[in-house]
């Protein structure tokens, strides 16, 4: 991708109030946001998405989807503030693993805030794709936990 | 010193609140709600967290929440600001208990003065005048009347657990009296969660009058003289001044003795503010206390050019109050206008949106507080006040000259505000003259109301 073809994208973002974009082909990923009020803002997590190689080779003008990546996958976000515990105790295996099918009823995690451990529930039928914070890590309300594909 | 504070409030006073601890050298972490993510004090401090959704009970209010955030960014001390927690006896002990300092008074402080009817008899212990009243709460219709009775109409009826001029029903007979009884049990335990009412003479035309004081841990107590707050709508202040135009020095030497004695008697600490009502013949009587900073604090900030917050976060540390009674001062007079994002003309209909455009008044003695900024959007979920003008002056002319410049000046597009009904009070003749009591406002909006019909 060449710098007219990155200012075409933001030219067409603009006319459209498009806040978002990302595209990604084999070996290459470009994301773009505009419009956030200030430089400095809530830590929101990015998700790192490992470039995975298209089976096919590309069209030549890559089809625009904005936020495409994150559109297949959803996320479990945090509910609460507090420290996020993988599993219930230090030496019981983690409530959930990379791979493992999950339902409305599942917990996922653990949140305590002032002492009280809070079971944190998928609330959706899935497939956990990704942790995407780690054991005894402080998470605010609405940090991504977790990503899930759609059940 | 505290090294670092987390901020539990939003809006200006938390903007407030960070540039207190910016200038003490204070790392400052403010909370938000998911709805606050773009807020200007969220810029401006060191850390952000965000504790909830947009709905106060699940993020302001939520104290989980708060406490959680305090330990998570490790904290010394919890500014809690005006409105939410600050006069929550709960939360300042859940913040002891945890060991984080709330910079505030004592939980019992805030408990006595909470409940209002106990307020009523430390006040009087102290040999402060309390309006006639039922002096504890009337448990049912027959009392009240009776109470009426003994002390004669127009009556108030008040929720025991209310206080900021919430929870209030006014009677001027037995009939009303009978209906607004049972309609004040039930607003009050819809409001506060405790059906308590007591009753109280209404004054005729008061004026509200109140003093800020400051008290430290070692027991020294120092008043920083009285605001005028009588220029109220619905008995929501739309502007304050200090010195009152009413009082004379004597006068204010007394209601500031009276204040700090309040204070010594229930072993009061931080800032704090008693309220009185002052009558025609210059008798005042207790109204409540506030055990907490206020919206108008400015005000008195700027005449005797103390830095309030500052001083309660200074006292929050175990430091003793430098300041000295016969040191505090009165330079010049000082005048508050606060800013809704209303329409004033609509009954004052919050209207939330974008400020499209945004310029602050300025210049020579001119001070705005505001967490408002061009492009930013008003959230709906809270309350309406997007900022305040203060103006000084050497004289009150002069202080209130300079307002009405700095309302003309104020740039606010994309809502509606108050600044309108600003101008108008402010371009009063019997506000001129500092002639204005209680019911100034109330009258004003009548006779708009007839220009208009």
């Amino acid at each position: 991708m060449n710098i007219k073809e990155i200012k075409d994208i933001v030219a067409l973002m603009n006319e459209n109030e498009i806040t978002e974009f990302v595209i990604e082909r084999e070996g290459f990923k470009l994301s773009i946001r505009k419009g956030q009020q200030f430089e400095k803002g809530p830590a929101i997590t990015q998700v790192a998405v490992p470039i995975a190689p298209v089976a096919s080779s590309p069209p030549p003008s890559a089809p625009v989807t904005v936020g495409a990546k994150e559109a297949e996958a959803t996320f479990i976000v945090s509910p609460m503030i507090g420290t996020f515990y993988a599993s219930a105790s230090a030496d019981a295996p983690p409530f959930v693993e990379v791979g493992q099918e999950v339902d409305e009823e599942t917990v996922v995690c653990i949140i305590e805030a002032m002492k009280v451990m809070n079971e944190i529930k998928a609330e959706r039928k899935g497939t956990i794709l990704e942790a995407l914070v780690e054991n005894g890590e402080a998470v605010e309300f609405g940090k991504k936990l977790f990503r899930v594909s759609g059940g | 010193m505290f090294e670092k504070i987390l901020i539990a409030n939003r809006g200006e006073i938390a903007l407030r609140i960070i540039r207190a601890c910016k200038e003490l050298g204070i790392r400052t972490v403010a909370v938000y709600s998911e709805a606050d993510v773009n807020s200007m004090h969220v810029r401006q401090a060191d850390e952000a967290i965000c504790i909830g959704p947009a709905q106060s009970a699940k993020s302001y209010l939520n104290i989980a929440a708060i406490i959680s955030a305090a330990e998570i960014a490790d904290v010394e001390a919890i500014h809690p600001g005006y409105g939410f927690l600050a006069e929550n006896a709960h939360f300042a002990e859940i913040c002891e208990s945890c060991g984080i300092r709330f910079i505030g008074p004592r939980p019992e402080n805030i408990r006595l003065m909470g409940d209002k009817v106990e307020a009523l008899m430390a006040v009087k212990k102290a040999n402060i005048a309390i309006l006639p009243g039922s002096e504890g709460v009337v448990n049912d219709r027959d009392a009240a009347l009776a109470v009426a009775k003994r002390i004669g109409y127009p009556v108030m009826i008040k929720a025991v657990a209310g206080g900021g001029g919430r929870g209030m029903r006014i009677a001027h007979n037995d009939v009303s009296l009978a209906n607004a009884f049972l309609t004040a049990q039930a607003e009050s335990e819809a409001g506060f969660g405790n059906p308590a009412v007591y009753i109280e003479k209404r004054l005729e035309h008061p004026r509200h009058v109140e003093v800020q004081i400051l008290a430290d841990t070692q027991g020294n107590v120092v008043h920083l003289n009285e605001r005028d707050c009588s220029i109220q709508r619905r008995h929501q202040k739309l502007i304050e001044e200090s010195p009152s135009p009413r009082l004379s020095p004597k006068l204010r030497a007394k209601m500031g003795r009276a204040a700090v004695r309040l204070a010594e008697a229930i072993g009061y600490v931080s800032a704090g503010t008693v309220e009185f009502l002052l009558d025609r013949n210059d008798y005042f009587y207790f109204l409540e206390m506030n055990t907490r900073i206020q919206v108008e604090h400015p005000v008195t900030e700027i005449v005797t050019q103390v830095d309030i917050v500052k001083e309660q976060i200074r006292i929050a540390h175990g430091k003793a109050l430098k300041l000295q009674q016969s040191s505090v001062g009165l330079f010049g007079h000082a005048i508050e206008c606060r800013i809704n994002a209303e329409d004033w003309e609509k009954d004052f209909a919050p209207c939330a949106g974008r400020v499209t455009a945004y310029s602050a008044p300025g210049g020579p003695g001119v001070r705005v507080d505001s967490h408002v900024y061009a492009g930013y959007e008003i959230p709906s979920h809270y309350d309406s006040m997007i900022g305040k003008i203060i103006c000084v002056g050497h004289t009150r002319e002069s202080a209130t000259g300079r307002m009405r410049r700095a309302l003309d000046e104020y740039i606010i597009e994309g809502v509606k505000t108050t600044i309108p009904l600003h101008r108008l009070i402010l371009s009063d003749p019997r506000f001129r003259r500092g002639k204005y009591d209680t019911d100034f406002v109330d009258d004003l909006m009548e006779v708009q109301k007839k220009k208009k019909a």
